[in-house]
Parts: C-alpha cells; structure tokens; sequence
C-alpha cells in the first residue's frame, strides 16, 4: 500500500540530502566555511593583530558573513530543487509514483532546512569554539545571533522554493535568488529608509539583527553612502522571516502542483 | 504483513478515457479521445510525430492537465485521485532521466520506498528487475556515467519494480540496440502472458504486431482506427510485393504484369525486381503469382514489403492528412 504523506516525505527529504552530499555542492560550501574560519582566526596572529578581547565582539565578525552564507546556502541547497525535475527531466521517473507533488515539495523543502541548518550551526559551531579558546568565554548573544541566522535563513529557503516553482531553468532561478538578497533586497532596503519607510519588511534589512544581537554595527549606512540607518527590531524581524518563509513555501506548493510537466 | 495487501479485483476497466482534449496554447495536440483498454490485454498505441501520443500518455499519468474530458484508470480518475489512479501502473515515459548521483539499486529503492515495499520485497524485486534488463553488473554504479540505452533499460526495470497491473510504456523500445530491443519485447511479453494489461506507443509496426493484441491509431489528436491486431492485417486490402525475376523484366513484361487483374501500380526497383502494388488481399497476391509464372517469369522471391499492417498503417494516415 502507498505509505503515508508523512512516510513519503522522509523519503524524499532523505534521497534530496543524499543529493546535496553526493553532489559537491555540500563540500563546496563546507571548504568555504573552512576558509572563512581560518582567515578569521589565523590572520591576525599572522599580521601580529590582537584578537577581539569579548566573545561578542569575536563572534560579530563572523556574524557579519551570516547572510551571506545564509543566501548561499538557499542558492546551493534550495533554488533548483523544483525546476530541475522539469529541466533535467528526472520528473518523468519521480512524478508517476504515487506520491502527491505537495508531498515532494515538503520533502525537498525538509532537506534544504536540514541541510542549510546543518551548515550554519557548523559555522557558528566553529565561531563558539574559536571565541572560547581565545577570549575563554561565551555569551549568550551568540546562541541569539544563531537564532537570528536560521530565522533569516528559512525566509531565504522559501522565497527560494517559490522561484524555483515559478522560473523555467535552473540557472534563472539560482541567479535570481542570489542576486534578489545580495542586491535587490539590500537596494530597496537602503533607499525605503530615505523616503522616511522603514524598511522591516524586506529580509535583507531584518537581518541585521544576527548582527546586532552582537552589538555590532547599529546603524548601517545606506547605499551611496547616505547616513539613513534603520534598526530592526528582533521580534518584527522575526515574524517577517516566518511570513516569507510560510508564504514563500505555500505559493511554491500551491504553483508546483499546477505545473506541468511537458517539453 | 505480507499477505493480505493483495488490491481488490475491480471490474473497472485498466484504462478509460472520456473525451479527452488537450489544448497546448491555441494548438490543439488532442481532440477528444475515446479509448478503454480491457484488463489482460495489450494496446498499441500507434501514430505519427506529434500524433498526441505521449500528450495522451502524459494525461494519464497525471504529468499533465486535460483541457477537457477524464482519463481513469482502475475506475479511478487521475485528475481527482492521482496517488489512488498511479498506485497499481507502471509507467515508462519519453526516455526518462534518473538522478546521475544515484545507483540503478538506490534509484529502484527511492521508487519502491515512495510506494511503500518493504525492504524485502525491494531487494528481491530489484534484483529480479535488474536481472530483466541486463543491468545486473551495472546495480552499483553511479547513473551519471550510462548511455542513453542503459538508462532505458533502466526505466523499463523501475515501471516493471511493484509487479503493476497496467503498464504504460511511451516507446519502451527507443534508444536500444536491436538485441536490447529484442529483449524487452521478451519481457513485455512475457508480462501479457502473466495477465497484465499492456498501453504501448511504439513507431514499430513488427513490434506492435508481435506484443499487442489490439491496435489504436491516432494522427492530429484524433483516433483514426481501432481493432484487434489480427483483424486489421487481415482486412488490409492492398499491399506491396517485392518480386525479383531471375532474368531481367523486359518493358514488355512490366507492361504485361500492369495489366493483370488487381495489380495497381508496377515500380521496377532494379533490373530484375519489381514493387507491385496488389489488391485483393491475400488471394490477389496469389492470383498475380500465378499470371507471372503463366507468362513465363522465373519468379526467385515473391515477398510482401513491409506488413499489411503497415499498409493500412501509410493508407489511413494519408487519407487522414489529405482531409
Ligand atoms: N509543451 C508543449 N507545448 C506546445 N506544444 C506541444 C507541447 N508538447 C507537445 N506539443 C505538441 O503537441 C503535439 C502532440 O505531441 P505529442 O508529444 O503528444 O506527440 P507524439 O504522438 O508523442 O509524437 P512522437 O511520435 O514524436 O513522440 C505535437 O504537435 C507537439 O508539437
Ligand atoms: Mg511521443
């Protein structure tokens, strides 16, 4: 008999990892992690610069990169997980199963969470134990900045999701989604503030808060170099990650199960 | 556990369709078809490029939306019951891909865990499919690396992996070398023989002609004939003789041939063969034979070119596209 949804699921979510494993994309994104890490913490005894003395301070350098790495992630582990089933063909073998296309998006959504989490608690793992070894203490604020980092990173994973459900290639939808959060998003998010709106519902400006629950920069300027900042607030920033994560998510659901599959 | 998952025996039909349509845009691939395959029997599914062939077969299989009309299977209705209508087919369609970075075992793993075998049966039934399509040596390697006709070896072994009660196959033999092909109609054959309900695009006549025991033709969306097999061959009222004289046909010759009784058309193919075109059935053929030996011909073969199923096959199509 065909198991349950839930069953088929953790199939899905299990082959789809098994994919980001084998596929390189995983060992890529880990040997950028390594380097990060290591010009972070090897640089300044190399240049004869002293550490950051508080392990906020430490860890705020390294927090600095999270979105990055965030975005990264929903590029690698999340923007053609739907396309490619129609671009690559490999829909013609999955779709005839009995299996609900709902049913495979919750699967392939499971696996970017897993996967992306995986790779940031291994980034902040890293942070936390370099931090400790070096100022010889942790504080809470870094658990909170972690927090910050996998709330901003489901809004990334959804809004990827959707792209992936709406676009026609592989390469649309991964170049969109990059450039969408290391540019479109910080661009908006930079101007709103000029025109006296607040920009705390574009992800890219809530983000700041994995920085600032570091105590780093407050108050960032604009682009173009303008002296218009904007403060996110942790708990809006937070339900604004949740509301495009859920948004993002329902829509990719709702359009991939109308797509069809004919070239 | 094992034992009582055996699915109820329906009366429903393996294969319905009402009226179904498709509409690509303004293009229209599909009219409205009407078809019902009756359960232990086979079904070529036959027409030429851009026929609605694989439209059709992608409608049931649920890979895409009818404009108009339903396609059920087992009495279930795709559209409303996908996982329900899919459950018991296997399906084999437009040269499928399969994930490079998995192996042809994790791949029949990942297909037979989304439908729910245990792992014993998965070990089992793969082994036994994997063994049908002669991959065997290949179960552990990486997909990424297989030509195109290991990957349709491939696909045949996952539609055949739940033992399904229909199989929907899209040119099942494309891609595979003449001995490949060979063995899959083997296989296919094999499984009709079992009782299993058989829906087959093919462009091979022989083929069809050899697994099927019904035939549908379809040209621009619309069904042109349907009928057993065997009646339609037998029905085909012309056919094409190739002839080949031991001595050269003089133009005499050809001239006298035109002119017996059911020969439509004389085409000398080289010195000393000839193409006619015959009516009559099969006692027109013989009645010509009988005209060349009685003019003096020493007739070495005497072979129909391509099967009268193919005749029937080129005739109804030209009929259908000069409308
Ligand atoms: N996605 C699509 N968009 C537009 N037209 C399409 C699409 N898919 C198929 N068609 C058109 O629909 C018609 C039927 O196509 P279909 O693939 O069903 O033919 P077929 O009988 O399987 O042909 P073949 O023998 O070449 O496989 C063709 O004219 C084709 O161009
Ligand atoms: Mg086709």
């Amino acid at each position: 008999m065909t198991p349950s949804p839930l069953a088929q699921i953790v199939t899905v979510a299990a082959y789809e990892i098994r994919k980001y494993i084998r596929g390189r994309r995983l060992l890529g994104m880990l040997i950028l992690l390594g380097l990060i890490v290591g010009l972070f913490v090897g640089l300044p005894p190399a240049l004869g610069i002293k550490y950051a003395s508080t392990p906020d301070a430490f860890i705020s350098t390294f927090a600095t990169f999270s979105g990055l790495l965030v975005v990264l992630g929903g590029v690698l582990f999340a923007a053609d997980a739907l396309v490619s089933e129609h671009e690559k063909r490999t829909g013609y073998f999955l779709f005839p199963n009995p299996v609900r296309r709902e049913v495979l998006v919750l699967g392939k959504i499971v696996a970017s969470l897993i996967v992306c989490t995986a790779v940031l608690s291994l980034y902040y793992g890293a942070a936390a134990i370099a931090a400790l070894i070096i100022t010889g203490s942790l504080t809470w604020e870094v658990g909170l900045s972690y927090l910050y980092t996998l709330g901003y990173m489901t809004a990334v994973v959804g809004v990827a999701y959707l792209l992936s459900a709406l676009l026609k290639g592989t390469v649309a939808a991964t170049v969109l989604t990059f450039f969408l959060f290391t540019l479109i998003f910080s661009i908006i998010g930079g101007i709103l503030p000029r025109a006296n709106v607040e920009p705390w519902f574009i992800p890219t400006s809530a983000s700041g808060i994995i920085a600032n629950a570091l105590g780093g920069p407050a108050v960032r300027p604009g682009p173009g170099g303008g002296d218009v900042g904007f403060i996110p607030d942790p708990a809006t920033s937070l339900l604004v990650f949740a509301g495009y994560a859920i948004a993002g998510g329902v829509l990719a659901i709702l359009w991939y199960g109308r797509r069809e599959l004919a070239s | 556990m094992e034992a009582v998952v055996q699915q109820p025996i329906t009366r429903d039909a393996p294969v319905r369709l009402e009226g179904l349509g498709k509409e690509y845009g303004h293009f229209t691939a599909l009219k409205a078809l009407d078809l019902t395959v009756a359960e232990g029997t086979s079904l070529g599914f036959l027409g030429p490029n851009g026929a609605g062939k694989s439209t059709t077969i992608k409608i049931m299989t649920n890979l895409i939306r009818p404009s108009r009309g339903r396609a059920a299977l087992f009495g279930i209705d795709v559209r409303r019951e996908p996982t329900r209508a899919l459950a018991r087919i296997g399906a084999v369609i437009e040269t499928p891909e399969f994930y490079g970075y998995l192996s042809p075992l994790e791949t029949l793993a990942y297909a037979g865990r989304l439908r729910g075998m245990s792992s014993k049966d998965l070990r089992s039934r793969s082994e036994a499919v994997l063994k049908e399509v002669k991959l065997t040596e290949w179960a552990d390697h990486r997909i990424q690396e297989f030509s195109k006709g290991m990957k349709q070896r491939l696909a045949i072994a996952q539609s055949l992996l739940h033992e399904p009660d229909l199989l929907i196959l899209d040119e099942p033999t494309s891609g595979l070398d003449p001995r490949g092909m060979a063995e899959v109609r083997d296989v296919i054959k094999s499984l009709k023989d079992q009782g299993r309900t058989i829906f087959m695009s093919s462009h091979l006549l022989g083929e069809v002609q050899e697994v099927c025991d019904d035939v549908a033709l379809l040209n621009h969306g619309e069904l042109l004939i349907r009928g057993s097999v065997r009646e339609l061959s037998r029905g085909a009222d012309t056919s094409t003789i190739q002839a080949t004289f031991l001595h050269p046909a003089t133009p005499q010759d050809l001239e006298a041939l035109a002119g017996l009784p059911g020969v439509e058309e004389v085409k000398p193919s080289s010195d000393s063969t000839v193409d006619l075109r015959i009516t009559g059935g099969q006692e027109g053929q013989a009645r010509v034979l009988e005209g060349m030996i009685a003019r003096g011909l020493k007739v070495i073969t005497y072979r129909p070119l391509g099967s009268s199923l193919e005749q029937l096959y080129l005739d109804r199509i030209q009929e259908s596209d000069r409308l």
